[in-house]
């Protein structure tokens, strides 16, 4: 676009084989994408209108799926669960995410080390997650009560009562996922100008005053990046709670993924079934993020 | 967003060392910060160590309660025992390939597809630009059954090729690779038009090499999200002979079969690559996530 000047008469020569080119780099891209993300993604709304047994007889049902699945008490439980989920996880990986940036960022000696440690669980496989927090958890022996009864504190049943294990199911999900969050904050608050500091500073601001009226407004982009992205990672939280606590005790920590995997491949298989809580969760993870950037985009206006 | 390269604030700061002089009274405030961030870093890897110990311990001493902290001897034996049990050489080499394969693809395609859209001008650019970036709505559990049909419908349900095509078209890798492309002058690309270069060859000879570190920051992410992956390969690898690492540790867990001691010790072995990777590449890894702020 800048170089017009040169050259004028060889551009128009080309212009034949240019015409086709950034579509032939764009092919084997687009291919891929169509077939298995957007051609996928147009189906699954139709698949979610037929009824199906065991993945294969197909029959229109129209909004039957829909109804079913609307009216179906196990369904409301698991989204009530992922709600839940959904919203402490936000929730405590912002205020953990905010805290631990700025606590590294003041650390002038050991902020490279802080922040790799606090990014290498988000590096561990989901799997082994779970696998190890289940280990760690267990009621008798396991490793956090034994150093609970170090302070007397009697053995707590974390992964069989219902509410602690969805405590520990979202707590667990913070600790594998902050230290991702953390580093986009800590980003945002590298950019911040200093000298609004200096000058804040010499106003005779301190320093819990600069964080509320410097930092935290000027960190507000950040911050909204870090809800979208965790409103979207805690609708599809599933990989590490199917080894920590696959889902009980009783359903109390099935969310709303696992039920799709359920559905649509451990017996008895029901694509339709499936299809339509996929096509509710897009819609639930849509809405959000719109709203998100809404009240984030009003935030930063006013 | 559009930088490529922040990391402003600097790492050390040459005058403020314990020897130098100026305000360097060590505050209450200081020492709070100090042992917060001591704290969470505890948090964030004692379970980490205690993987790497169990794997060590032998199942007598994974049994004792309370628990040991250290193995009595630090043999190797439930790695060479996971090694002979079962097939782990088959999950380890599925997962290298998948991995390596895939980020190959990924980059290949991506950066093909961020060059057109950062350096051409053509018909439907912002439309298909704007169904990129919408795509990264559209996560895999949303999608998961019509992706599964589309890869039963190819046949390559239980192969390789299952686990390594369907998401090589990365919306993150063509962003990040077309905001750097953007940088890359125009005057470049018409110079080698210029002296007779084939499009093709101009992407191949001039535009990747300066992508390196664009090329850098997406084979990691690529890496990680690869070789940590787990629904799509439990959805696509469903016999023995084509599980990764993930799918083995989780079902062998289900299944109550293996013993524990052996899936402690596939799980570091599991863990170890990424880790590593991380510890080289860090500035890289850094840098790239905080810059697109994608997962």
């Amino acid at each position: 676009m800048t170089a017009v000047q040169t050259a004028p008469p060889r551009k128009r020569k080309s212009s034949l084989k240019m015409g086709l080119v950034p579509y032939l780099f764009l092919l084997p891209n687009m291919a891929i994408f169509g077939l298995f993300t957007i051609w996928p993604a147009i189906n699954g709304f139709n698949i979610s209108m037929y009824s199906s047994s065991n993945g294969r007889t197909f029959r229109w049902e129209g909004a039957g799926n829909y109804q079913s699945i609307l009216t179906d008490a196990d369904f409301w439980g698991i989204v009530r669960n992922t709600v839940i989920y959904a919203f402490a996880f936000v929730l405590l990986s912002v205020v953990i995410g905010v805290v631990l940036a700025v606590l590294v960022d003041q650390q002038r000696r050991g902020r490279t080390f802080f922040r790799s440690v606090f990014f290498i669980p988000v590096l561990i496989s989901p799997v082994v997650v779970g696998l190890v927090w289940n280990w760690m958890l267990e009621r008798q022996g396991g490793l956090v009560n034994t150093f609970l009864g170090w302070f007397g504190i009697p053995e707590i049943p974390w992964l069989v009562d219902n509410n602690l294990a969805t405590i520990v199911v979202i707590a667990v999900g913070v600790w594998m996922q902050v230290g991702f969050y953390m580093l986009i904050l800590l980003a945002g608050l590298q950019s911040i100008d200093p000298s609004v500091y200096e000058a804040a500073r010499v106003d005779g601001a301190n320093r819990w005053r600069q964080f509320i009226s410097l930092t935290f407004p000027l960190l507000q982009p950040s911050i909204l990046v870090v809800v979208v992205l965790a409103t979207i990672h805690g609708f599809q939280a599933f990989d590490y709670i199917y080894t920590l606590t696959g889902g009980g005790p009783v359903g109390a920590t099935t969310l709303i993924v696992q039920y799709i995997y359920e559905n649509g491949f451990v017996s008895p298989i029901r694509y339709g079934m499936a299809s339509a809580g996929s096509v509710l969760l897009f819609c639930a993870i849509f809405a959000l993020t719109i709203i998100n950037w809404m009240v984030g985009r009003k935030r930063e206006a006013a | 967003m559009s930088s490529t390269t922040t990391e402003a604030a600097p790492e050390t700061l040459p005058g403020k060392t314990w020897t130098s002089t100026g305000k360097n009274n060590i505050t209450a405030t200081d020492a709070l910060r100090v042992v917060i961030l001591v704290t969470a870093a505890l948090v964030a890897l004692v379970p980490i160590v205690w993987l790497v110990l169990g794997s060590f311990k032998t199942p007598t001493e994974l049994s004792a309660r309370p628990p040991l902290l250290l193995p009595e001897s630090w043999g190797l034996s439930n790695y060479t025992d996971a090694l002979t049990r079962f097939d782990f050489t088959t999950y380890l080499f599925n997962s290298t390939v998948v991995t390596i394969a895939a980020t190959a693809l990924t980059l290949a395609i991506n950066s093909m597809a961020a060059y057109a859209l950062a350096k051409y001008n053509f018909r439907g650019k912002n439309g298909l630009f704007l169904l990129t970036l919408a795509t990264i709505m559209i996560p895999l559990q949303v999608i998961l059954i019509p992706v599964y049909q589309v890869v039963a419908s190819l046949g390559m349900v239980n192969t390789l090729w299952g686990l390594i095509i369907p998401a090589a078209a990365t919306p993150t890798g063509v962003f990040i690779l077309r905001q750097y492309m953007l940088s890359i002058p125009d005057e470049l690309i018409e110079a080698a038009r210029v002296d007779g270069s084939g499009e093709f060859r101009t992407f191949i000879q001039i535009v990747l090499p300066m992508c390196r570190p664009a090329l850098a920051v997406v084979a990691i992410l690529s890496i990680m999200w690869r070789w940590n992956d787990f629904l799509w390969p439990l959805v696509v690898a469903q016999s023995e002979t084509v599980y990764t690492l993930p799918v083995a540790l989780a079902r062998f867990t289900a299944e109550e079969t293996v013993p524990f001691n052996l899936i402690i010790a596939m799980s570091v072995v599991s863990i170890l690559p990424v880790i590593i990777l991380f510890l080289f590449f860090q500035r890289q890894i850094v840098t790239g996530i905080a810059n697109t702020g994608i997962k």
